[in-house]
């Protein structure tokens, strides 16, 4: 029943260029798939394993130029830069993760910070490579047997179709025996380890698999643009990702996936009020983290606790 | 009987301080052996060491014939020692079903990809814990908060959940750290109960603990720890009567000791 309802809700987005030809509707569109997921990659590190990670900027940034750079300079296809956007953070990640996450969260996080700092830096200074500043304009439509990708639309399937292969990975993982170990992790870890459980690789899994998603993302979405510069690396997009995943609920899938939905949604709605319009967003945001602390997810999380406790006195 | 897990002079200082010195004592194939000692005697240091929380300055610790003194505390549990923790351990915000399975899940033969694909093997594997799952929440009496959060039990039974977990993949030895501390003393009697029933299905018990009646009720081993190092051992009827461990222990002497049971009877 539940995944009939999921399956008709993922078509039914399939289906949203046919009720709508306006370019601007499906550019919001793209966008809310492609943050959905780069959440969703985030919840997968932050809250599901409680490892806070800012280097998803970084990731999403590599994903974007490694797609641009494979597509302009090495004269590869679209698709193969997404597959090395994919492998080459995957691998950048074990390489931080592993030395890092020996110490701990607190120094993961400031690790991460300063890595997705680092590939800012990488991006403006590395002219030779980056073009620096400049940027690179005029990323060229992809193309699949024959078919270019060149109208919102067309960009728009890409995303769906992105959104629900990545979505249903992170959610076949998370509702897995894996997904409930990072949870375990997460929540009491010296007991993960009494129960013979190593938490390095899962640890490391989850960080490799959330900067690979968030990385084709990034690849995804810069050609969505068309043009990367530097300000593809904006905090703005690690502040959207991180705020999804807090209002959504660390931890819940679908509560993740609703606001990825709803809050690249909202500042669009909001657009009646040009002036006040991202006052009104931060005080609904102000208004929902007083509202339920623990998310969407959390919230209806307690009031169901709530329940069962009445229920077992 | 024979020797199940053997400790041969294992050793550990903090900073100048030795919490463990020199200590050795074997834990026999089916018995419940209690270590008991004063705060500060090195107990739970000890039990650190032999569970692989802590790393042992020197000594070995002998499980089933293997030492296992030097490894990871995940290596040792998939020897077959787990490990409860004093301040009681659970997976607050998972149900009690997860709580047990996880606790098994490395114990079995299914892989990542089985996981990820639900393949038969998993669903096999997954089924298996399942049903051990509630034959032991079933014996310690929770079933009835099989699929409530752990964190709406009391602390008492977040205890019995940290037992029946450490069961879970029916390990060679469980190690208990203060199982009935803080718990409500007419369930004490429960505790007492469970633990017996196993250890005659075959499971053997080290126990930590400061509640002597319970140790000498249910032990039939003691060991009892000073300042890091072992004072003494045997039946519980004979450490009660030892002049150095009611001295150590107690802080009296033996004729005191006596004054107070006369005094009590």
């Amino acid at each position: 029943m539940k995944a009939v309802a999921i399956v008709i809700a993922a078509l039914a987005f399939g289906v949203l260029p046919y009720l709508t030809s306006s370019n601007y509707i499906l550019g919001v569109a793209v966008s809310a798939a492609i943050y959905t997921v780069a959440a969703a990659a985030l919840n997968l590190i932050y809250g599901y394993t409680g490892l806070l990670s800012f280097a998803q900027l970084g990731f999403w940034g590599i994903g974007g130029y490694a797609t641009a750079l494979t597509v302009v300079t090495f004269g590869g296809t679209f698709w193969l830069g997404l597959l090395w956007a994919g492998l080459l953070n995957a691998a950048l990640a074990l390489v931080v993760g592993y030395p890092t996450l020996r110490v701990g969260r607190h120094a993961f996080v400031i690790v991460t910070l300063t890595f997705a700092l680092l590939v800012t830096l990488v991006a403006r200074d590395w002219v030779d490579l980056t073009r620096g500043p400049l940027g690179i304009p005029g990323l060229p439509a992809p193309s699949l047997f024959g078919v270019e990708f060149k109208t919102t639309t067309h960009f728009y399937w890409i995303a769906w179709a992105y959104a629900l292969l990545a979505l249903g990975f992170l959610y076949a993982l998370g509702t897995s025996r894996i997904g409930r170990t990072l949870v375990a992790i997460k929540q009491n870890e010296p007991l993960v380890r009494a129960q013979g459980i190593a938490p390095m690789p899962y640890k490391l899994a989850a960080f490799a698999i959330s900067a690979a998603i968030t990385g084709i993302a990034g690849g995804i979405f810069a050609f969505h643009l068309k043009v990367i510069d530097p300000l593809f690396l904006d905090f703005y997009y690690m502040q959207t990702f991180l705020i999804m995943v807090i209002i959504g609920g660390a931890g819940s899938f679908w509560g993740v996936v609703v606001a990825g939905i709803a809050l690249s949604a909202l500042p669009e709605v909001l657009r009646f009020s040009s002036d006040f319009r991202m006052i009104i967003y931060g005080v609904v945001l102000l208004v929902i983290m007083l509202v339920m602390p623990g998310g969407l997810a959390g919230w209806i999380h307690q009031r169901r606790v709530a329940r069962m406790r009445a229920a077992l006195r | 009987m024979t020797a199940l897990l053997e400790v041969r002079e294992l050793r550990k200082s903090f900073a100048g301080v030795h919490a463990v010195d020199g200590v050795s004592f074997t834990v026999e194939q089916g018995s419940i052996t209690g270590l008991i000692g004063p705060n500060g005697s090195g107990k739970s240091t000890t039990i650190d060491c032999i569970a692989g929380f802590q790393k042992a300055d020197g000594g070995r610790v002998i499980l089933a014939g293997t030492d296992i003194a030097g490894r990871s505390a995940h290596q040792i549990a998939r020897a077959g020692l787990m490990r409860t923790f004093q301040t009681v351990r659970v997976y607050e915000n998972l149900p009690l079903r997860d709580n047990l399975t996880i606790a098994a899940q490395q114990f079995d033969d299914a892989s990542w990809s089985d996981e990820l694909f639900r393949t038969r093997r998993y669903r096999r594997a997954a089924a298996a814990a399942e049903a051990r799952a509630r034959e032991l929440i079933e014996l310690v009496g929770l079933a009835r908060y099989y699929d409530a959060e752990a964190g709406i039990l009391s602390y008492g039974q977040k205890k019995l959940l940290a037992l029946a977990a450490a069961l879970m993949p029916r390990p060679r030895i469980v190690v208990l750290d203060e199982p009935v501390a803080g718990v409500n003393p007419t369930r004490i009697r429960d505790v007492e109960d469970v633990l017996r029933k196993l250890n005659a299905s075959g499971e053997t018990f080290l126990i930590v603990e400061h509640n002597v009646e319970f140790i000498t009720n249910l032990c039939h081993h003691v060991i009892v720890l000073d300042q890091g190092r072992k004072l003494a051992e045997g039946t519980a009827a004979a450490i009660h009567t030892d002049p150095r461990v009611l001295e150590a222990y107690l802080g009296m002497t033996p004729e005191m000791a006596e004054a107070e049971m006369r005094g009590a009877a």
